[in-house]
């Protein structure tokens, strides 16, 4: 017992020791002393030489008041020469703060002097890093968790490497200078002014908010993304932008290094309200940058093409040679879609499909105007093509290369274009339904009327090509369903509330409570479950196809055949009452576009 | 019985002669005795002096055995003492207000003396407390110690393991950083899950709907004032009922001695007549028990200097983890609870009722009445006796089930709290 606890009490007296070591033997005291040192073999006069021996080394601060909430930097503990010109040439952390003419420090009288005072700016202003720090790794911000590192100077260990040798370099200060020298034009932020005219340029601005800037709603707000994201984010986010999230559907933009250093420090910059910003400025800034200046006089189609440029509509939309990827082909736009459509679409895109994704643009209406009439004189119909062509040029982006409905944009439409490799489906239906989904569109989807550019015959092969290339077994034309053409159970409210009732009990799992098409089964769904509030489309399908569609399921698709499930034709007539009810009344949206 | 010195009377009383013995006068009137050296003496010493009359004058060996009781008791007390002495000194820089706390850390850990040391040790030796005070309550269970005359002491010990995860729950909130602010976040929606009160409960912790200013405030009052008060007069009521329980459980001897019982049934000599419940039998102990000093108190050094140094050790070796400063709007994904609060979460992402209400209540609940409920007389004082089989099976398969959830919750889960390997 004694000997243990004689061994117990030694490691209770090393640790002791060693804690005491370290509590008073600091680096920043070795610092000091060899300033002292240096310093005092500098001295020019016995009174210098006797202050530098009577100072003894203690921590340094400067708590700066005039920048937002109080910082206590106490750098210059370390870096006690910054402001002692003697010290140029020595190494760091004894090493003088270089001095710039550019940054505003002025020669005079045999001696510097600097514009940005340490007592007045202290260090983290324009630096980062942690000011109450008095080792490397945590002043630095080398720790991890410290979110505001040395701007351009350190790289923390969690970093990605290939990263890590980009984010290094005094440019990245500018993000700390444009704090307050916010002019758009400044000569000191050549990097941050670079970055701002990208961040138009280069249409970022039509999906992300900078407030005050800009106004986008697709992307992350990015007003605070500087106090938000280290660079080493920033520069991941600009380069791969689903390195993050893979669901993203931010372009990939491939910029040169330059370009993306640019933005990322001008990101770095966005830190919410800065210290000399008014939200008056910023506006300013806003309707600088993004003011379109249509000459007076302008015909409406010169004038939309620029718009179409300026508001960035190629960043998701197809036009030309330029292709966002992201929706639909505006090439024959003007010829597939009437005026009312296009206007109706653009004040409110889902008053024609009702489950689009794209944003409801705040334009003022003689934009619209100018927008649609640039999209109808595009007057150039297709050339006449063999079908493989055809379907490469105006379904494959939708319906994809393998005709399995994953096309380039699928994933951002809803309803998903058809998979036609599913011969179940295409098998199931007869040959009329394809042609009029083709000529006529499928009304309340992204599915347009082809009929409006493509002849008869053009469908026919068309449809054709489709089943014979990814439609498995094509086979024969379907036997027609027993079905009644027209619902026989007249609508009544005691046929509604029958017809909700067994909606409630039988269709939520899947077409969600408000038959939106979203219950909790829709998502392992593929194709999804129709939308049934999708007026549009609810309308223009017919009743016999709506019957054949619950008493004899969906072929291909998750929709059972509820005749399985004791079903009778009364009870289909009474849901198909209660669907059309809640299809009567125009949505909102809609009453608010037919105005 | 005090004992009084022998008075060494033959010299001239005198000023001069005072002064001589001014130690020895000092050193006898503040302890009593001298150093012991006979049994009688050794008997004094704990009974005169104020910090060791918490002790008996005699214990049994078994007692004794560190393989019995492995020290785990002592060792949730001494941490609970390194808590209080440390915490004490921390409160001198801390200031419970969002906009100074996470500063106040930096400070401690950058500028303060010994600042980020201190950090460290109450870091460590809260975790080390809680996983101690757990581990007792094990040990207490599978050696069947709650059993009659000590359910009373069991139900103590069980509020006192409650109140042991809370103050270290509502100390985790204090450095305001961003491991704090989500894991309280996340225990507290937990316990906003129980049955009508819960979102009151929940609003009476925080003052608030989130997490904020009048929640670090509370939290900090229940973590330097009210909680450690609580645990202190249960610390008392637990030692004090250890002593009046008969001293620490121990297996049934068969009797060496046949002696005569000391009270007899029938008549009553003098006031121990009227003493009721269990004593210690003179008559038939005394083979089976040492003086406590100094061998208890011999052990109790050991086991004191033991875990100082260890905490010692790992807090020069690990700082205490400090995140960044308080970020509302970007939780880490996942966010996780305490790691002792790790099995409830897991649990919670099954079922957010039943993993963090109902389970847990019931668990408690159990843990509360199982003395009144296992009355079984055998088995007592022995690890894993025989004869409570089922009962140890049924705890540890308990434990176990949940340290198997604190570990997949701690290791197991990533974003979204979804299956990752650690490895």
């Amino acid at each position: 017992m004694r000997l243990p606890l004689a061994i117990a009490s030694f490691v209770v007296l090393i640790v002791h020791g060693v804690v005491f070591y370290e509590q008073f033997f600091h680096r920043w005291e070795r610092h000091q002393t060899a300033y002292f040192e240096q310093a005092r073999s500098m001295a020019q006069n016995p009174a210098e030489k006797a202050a530098l021996e009577a100072r003894s080394p203690q921590i340094e601060q400067v708590i700066v008041t005039n920048f937002g909430d109080t910082r206590v930097d106490r750098c210059t503990t370390c870096h006690l020469a910054a402001d002692d010109p003697r010290f140029a040439n020595m190494g760091s952390p004894l090493k003088t703060h270089s001095y710039s003419a550019a940054m505003g420090d002025v020669f005079r009288n045999g001696h510097w002097e600097r514009r940005h005072k340490f007592s007045d700016f202290g260090c983290t202003v324009c630096h980062d890093g942690q000011g109450r720090g008095l080792d490397n790794f945590h002043s630095h911000g080398e720790d991890e968790f410290w979110p505001d590192p040395l701007l351009g100077y350190v790289t923390q260990t969690t970093w990605r490497k290939d990263f890590a040798p980009h984010l290094k370099g005094e440019e990245y200060m500018e993000a700390n200078c444009a704090q307050c020298h916010t002019q758009e034009d400044f000569a000191g932020t050549p990097t941050v002014n670079r970055g701002r005219k990208l961040f138009y340029g280069m249409n970022c601005y039509g999906c992300h908010k900078i407030d005050g800037m800009s106004e986008g709603t697709l992307g992350p707000d990015l007003t605070e993304a500087g106090k938000k994201f280290k660079v080493d984010y920033l520069w991941e986010s600009v380069v791969e932008p689903r390195a993050n999230l893979a669901t993203s559907f931010m372009p990939k933009f491939n910029l040169p290094e330059a370009d993306v250093r640019a933005l990322v420090i001008f990101l770095k910059s966005r830190r919410g309200v800065n210290f000399a910003e008014t939200s008056l400025d910023r506006y300013k800034a806003h309707v600088a940058n993004v003011a379109v200046v249509i000459p007076p006089g302008t015909a409406n189609e010169k004038a939309g093409e620029q718009l179409l440029n300026d508001r960035a509509c190629t960043a998701c939309h197809k036009l030309h040679d330029k292709d966002g990827g992201i929706a639909p082909d505006l090439t024959y736009e003007g010829m597939i879609r009437d005026n009312e459509w296009l206007t109706d679409h653009f004040k409110n895109p889902r008053s024609r499909i009702p489950d689009s994704i794209m944003p409801s643009f705040r334009f003022p209406v003689e934009d619209f105007d100018r927008l649609s009439t640039y999209l109808a004189s595009l007057k150039t119909p297709p050339p006449a093509m063999p079908p493989a062509e055809t379907y490469k040029t105006l379904c494959e982006r939708c319906h994809g290369e393998k005709g399995d409905g994953n096309g380039k944009v699928a994933w951002y439409i809803d309803p998903s274009p058809r998979d036609f490799t599913k011969e179940g489906f295409m098998n199931s239906k007869p040959r009329a339904r394809f042609v009029e989904s083709i000529k006529s569109g499928v009304p309340g989807t992204s599915m347009p009327p082809w009929g409006r550019i493509l002849g008869a015959e053009q469908i026919d092969g068309t449809l054709a090509y489709v089943l014979q290339k990814f439609t498995k077994e094509p086979g024969k034309e379907p036997k027609p369903r027993n079905v009644p053409d027209k619902n026989p159970v007249a609508t009544s409210a005691a046929s509604i509330t029958h017809g909700e009732q067994l909606f409630l009990q039988r269709c939520t799992g899947c077409h969600g409570r408000k038959a939106d098409g979203k219950g909790p089964n829709s998502l392992d769904i593929l194709p999804h479950p129709r939308n049934l509030r999708n007026t549009a489309f609810v309308d223009t399908t017919t009743d016999r196809r709506f019957f054949e569609s619950i008493l004899y399921g969906v072929q291909g698709t998750a929709m059972p055949a509820w005749i399985d499930y004791g079903f009778s034709r009364n009870d289909v007539g009474d849901i198909l009452n209660f669907i059309r009810s809640i299809n009567v009344q125009k949505p909102r949206s809609q009453q608010y576009a037919s105005k | 019985m005090s004992i009084q010195t022998p008075e060494k009377s033959a010299a001239p009383a005198g000023v001069w002669s005072a002064l001589k013995e001014l130690p020895s006068n000092v050193w006898s009137s503040v302890f009593r005795n001298p150093v012991p050296s006979t049994d009688l003496e050794r008997a004094s010493t704990s009974f005169t002096n104020f910090f060791l009359h918490i002790h008996p004058v005699k214990v049994n060996r078994n007692t004794l055995r560190p393989g019995y009781t492995l020290g785990l008791g002592l060792i949730s007390l001494f941490l609970f003492f390194i808590l209080v002495a440390t915490g004490i000194l921390l409160m001198f820089y801390y200031v419970p207000s969002t906009s100074q706390a996470y500063d106040r850390m930096l400070d401690l850990r950058g500028t303060v003396a010994f600042g980020i040391f201190l950090r460290n040790m109450h870091r460590w030796s809260a975790h080390g407390m809680v996983a101690m005070v757990f581990l007792h309550m094990c040990r207490v269970f599978l050696t069947g110690s709650y059993k009659k005359p000590r359910e009373f002491n069991w139900v103590i010990g069980v509020l006192l393991l409650l109140v042991t995860l809370f103050l270290s729950f509502t100390g985790y909130l204090l450095p305001w950083d961003q491991l704090a602010f989500w894991a309280i976040t996340v225990g507290t929606s937990i316990a906003g899950y129980a049955p009508l009160i819960g979102k009151q409960m929940q609003f009476v912790l925080l003052g608030d709907t989130t997490v904020g200013q009048e929640a670090l405030l509370r939290f900090y009052v229940l973590h330097v004032a009210v909680l450690p008060a609580v645990l202190v007069t249960l610390v008392g009521i637990h030692f004090w009922r250890i002593r009046k329980d008969g001293g620490l459980s121990r297996p049934e001897e068969a009797p060496k001695l046949k002696a005569a019982p000391v009270v007899v049934k029938t008549r009553i000599y003098g006031l121990q007549g009227f003493v009721r419940g269990p004593f210690t039998k003179v008559g038939n102990t005394p083979e089976d028990s040492v003086f406590s000093w100094p061998n208890l108190l011999m052990a109790e050094l050991f086991v004191f200097v033991l875990t100082v140094s260890l905490i010692l050790v790992v807090s020069l070796m690990f700082n205490a983890p400090l995140e960044q400063p308080v970020n509302v709007m970007h939780p880490p994904n996942p966010a996780k609870a305490p790691w002792y609060f790790l099995g409830l979460q897991e649990m919670v992402s099954y079922s957010a009722f039943w993993g963090g209400i109902g389970i847990p209540g019931i668990m408690v609940a159990l843990l509360l009445v199982v003395p009144y409920i296992d009355r079984g007389t055998q088995g007592v004082g022995r690890w894993f006796a025989r004869e409570r089989l089922l009962a140890n099976t049924l705890f540890l398969t308990l434990v176990t089930l949940n340290i198997i959830f604190i570990i997949i919750g701690t290791f197991f889960r990533g974003p979204n709290w979804s299956f990752v390997s650690p490895f």
